[in-house]
């Protein structure tokens, strides 16, 4: 097999979206986009996935020498081309019910999702400061234009405009950063910017102030605290699909540069131990970000905004196993991959069904829209039930064994990490109180009289959707053997 | 460096900062658009103490001559007048915010003295000549080099375009009727629920 079957799930994402623009100005406004969407991400994914299985077969000694020089094709990358497709083509589906259900169907969301979803996978890909931010810059245009779709609400632009101006000081200070680094060392290519500084060729104070700069960018995009500012207010103001896609895809791919960044550039003993360097940085990072994100999603009143909290919460999890990555390589990046990929079903499942309870212009936020709701239709409430579980982290789900890879990679880690794991199982019993709230409102309580009641939408799109992602849920949480050892091998390659 | 071209480098990155710093200080908006074209020939400038003469060419042929005249028509059409509010700010948080950007400045400017960048070998052509900053080095590096890069950006450009129309364009007629019809379909829908909910609600009345 040639290299070129693991380009190709690019190649089909930069010329399918064309084609889809084609479709979208060609045919009536009735077409059915999103399914044409989902088919072209999954294929992309599916291609994707069949490289990882098929990967010893692969002639990569013959790749040319401009394709290698910019996108690494490992596993590692190939793995999120799985996830942030898989990500993507579930939220397109949601997009296909949610923009439908409330009059705002247009073909330009369905080209956005491609495009960003491009972006998201050129970040995995990318082992050069170029390559990653032209990735970034990708995926975060998509991001800001998806979440200011629903331009006539207030909330929308107050959110978009939030996202962007402080999503543009994040990428300009990236941006200072990498300067730094070429600055420093003369390159930008990640293996050899961190070779010229594991030979003690670069400036020691020019190379912190890289780091510094770097994780302040890359904080941002998984909006760890306190770079979480815009998260709530991005996150409500979005319409559902988008707020899916961006703490999916988005999030996956900024914690694919991070892993990468980190180990490649910063892999040096100075810049990487228990003392010195990003570790206890980013260990304190993820210590605040569990904290903060479980406090402040106890205090919301919409359950959009508290899965926005959750999903800063979630960050702060797989930070810890960025963390561990630096004594433990192999066992931490695997369990962030496992996380992610756990993360990405169970955050589709939540969000698709607070979009089911949703129909004709008035959507599900609060937890009092949900009050009664999951007595009167049980079975809609049931994808809801098992996405909050997930989250929490309750066995059997995929969320149980995300988070115990985590801690457990913290523990083998050793040291201060103990700590971080012990701060991560208290402030995930925190979490439970909030997760927990969403059940019993949905089957204990009944509605205010005179309130108006939720009444889910009739959508074969959102429904799909919640089968395909309750499946994943629940089979990653029943045998996550093979969903470990996939993760495991994407992080051997990348490690060695 | 020669003293001329360190000459031309300080004046050209002293008024780079100045206009920085009027673009994003400046109230009215029309003032902000010339320091922002004064940052951009700087700017120029100082792509030409760097010997990238091509690149300083199209700065000032992109930024100055196209994107900022594209900035002050969108001003003039807003209308000149229009002003920034002050900042609403308190002062503790304008202060706080000054010595935090003022330190982080400073350990930059600390990391930075006595730095001398590494040597890089120049570009050459297969006859041996040194094109950097020549419209043969660009195409080479560009096209050669960066290959992969450079259709990247396409479509980052691609997206900034279609996320532009996505949050200006307002519904087609055709897009409307499309939305009515979907609009009345769903009210059918609900009355047919509502009298099923009816029917169900007699019968266990009854």
């Amino acid at each position: 097999m040639s290299v070129w079957m693991l380009v190709s799930p690019l190649l089909m994402l930069g010329l399918g979206g064309l084609l889809v623009m084609l479709v979208d100005a060609f045919v009536d406004e009735k077409a059915e986009l999103p399914i044409l969407t989902a088919i072209l991400l999954a294929v992309a994914g599916g291609v994707a996935a069949a490289g990882i299985v098929n990967y010893d077969n692969v002639a990569l000694a013959g790749a040319p020498e401009y394709l290698t020089r910019y996108l690494a094709f490992d596993r590692f990358a190939l793995f999120f081309d799985v996830v942030v497709c898989g990500g993507a083509a579930l939220s397109a589906l949601l997009a296909g019910g949610y923009l439908r259900e409330h009059d705002l169907e247009r073909g330009e969301f369905y080209i956005l999702i491609i495009y960003a979803a491009l972006g998201a996978m050129v970040l995995g890909h990318a082992i050069d400061l170029l390559t990653i931010f032209i990735g970034l810059e990708t995926m975060s245009l998509g991001a800001y234009a998806m979440v200011a779709f629903r331009r006539t609400s207030a909330r929308a632009v107050e959110g978009a405009v939030k996202y962007f101006l402080l999503g543009s000081f994040a990428a300009a200070i990236l941006l200072f950063g990498s300067a730094l680094l070429y600055g420093a060392t003369g390159h930008t290519d990640l293996a050899g910017i961190g070779e010229a500084i594991e030979g003690g060729n670069a400036s020691i104070k020019l190379v912190l102030m890289a780091m510094f700069m770097m994780i302040v960018g890359l904080a941002f995009k998984v909006s760890a605290v306190p770079f979480h500012m815009w998260t709530p207010d991005a996150y409500e103001g979005a319409v559902t699909p988008a707020t899916t896609f961006m703490s999916v895809a988005v999030k996956s791919a900024a914690f694919a540069v991070m892993v990468r960044v980190l180990l490649t550039v910063f892999g040096d003993d100075l810049s990487a131990s228990a003392a010195s360097g990003w570790p206890p940085v980013i260990a304190g990072l993820a210590a605040i970000t569990m904290v903060y994100g479980n406090l402040a999603a106890i205090g919301q009143s919409s359950v959009k905004r508290m899965l926005a909290y959750s999903s800063v919460a979630h960050a702060g999890y797989a930070m810890v196993g960025v963390v561990a990555a630096f004594r433990v390589e192999e066992i931490a990046v695997s369990s962030v991959l496992f996380y992610l990929m756990a993360y990405t079903v169970g955050n589709v499942l939540t969000f698709g069904a607070l979009i089911w309870f949703g129909s004709n212009g008035r959507e599900a936020v609060s937890y009092e829209d949900l009050a009664g709701a999951g007595r009167r239709h049980p079975l809609v409430a049931l994808p809801f039930v098992i996405g909050v579980l997930t989250l929490m982290g309750f066995p059997p789900t995929a969320g149980f064994f995300a988070k115990y890879y985590v801690f457990n990679a913290a523990v083998q880690a050793g040291g201060g990490m103990i700590w971080l794991a012990i701060i991560g199982v208290l402030s995930s019993a925190v979490g439970a109180y909030y997760y927990l709230r969403v059940i019993v409102f949905l089957f204990m309580k009944e509605p205010q009289p005179g309130a108006p009641i939720a009444i889910p939408m009739r959508s074969g799109y959102v429904a799909f959707v919640m089968i395909i992602a309750g499946y994943f849920v629940m089979k990653m949480g029943i045998t996550p053997g093979p969903y470990l050892d996939l993760a495991m091998s994407a992080a051997e390659q990348f490690v060695s | 460096m020669s003293t001329s071209n360190f000459v031309l480098f300080l004046v050209s990155g002293g008024l780079a900062i100045v206009g920085a710093i009027g673009t994003v200080a400046s109230r009215k908006p029309l003032r902000a658009a010339v320091a922002l074209l004064l940052h951009i020939i700087a700017l120029a400038a100082l792509y030409l103490t760097l010997h990238a003469e091509l690149l300083a060419a199209l700065q000032l042929l992109v930024y100055a001559g196209a994107i900022v005249v594209l900035f002050v028509f969108v001003i003039m059409l807003i209308g000149p007048a229009a002003e920034v509010p002050s900042n609403p700010r308190g002062k503790i948080t304008r202060l706080l915010s000054l010595v935090v950007g003022g330190s982080v400045m400073a350990t930059v400017s600390f990391a930075l003295v006595g730095h001398t960048a590494p040597r890089l070998p120049m570009l050459r052509n297969e006859a041996g000549e040194n094109i950097f900053g020549t419209v043969e080095g660009m195409g080479v590096a560009i096209y050669q080099q960066a290959l992969v890069p450079f259709e990247l950006v396409s479509a980052a450009l691609l997206v900034a375009i279609i996320g532009a129309i996505a949050i200006a364009r307002s519904r087609t007629p055709q897009e409307q009727a499309v939305v009515v019809e979907r609009q009345a379909e769903r009210i059918e829908l609900a009355a047919a629920r509502d009298a099923e909910l009816a029917q169900a609600t007699a019968k266990v009345g009854s």
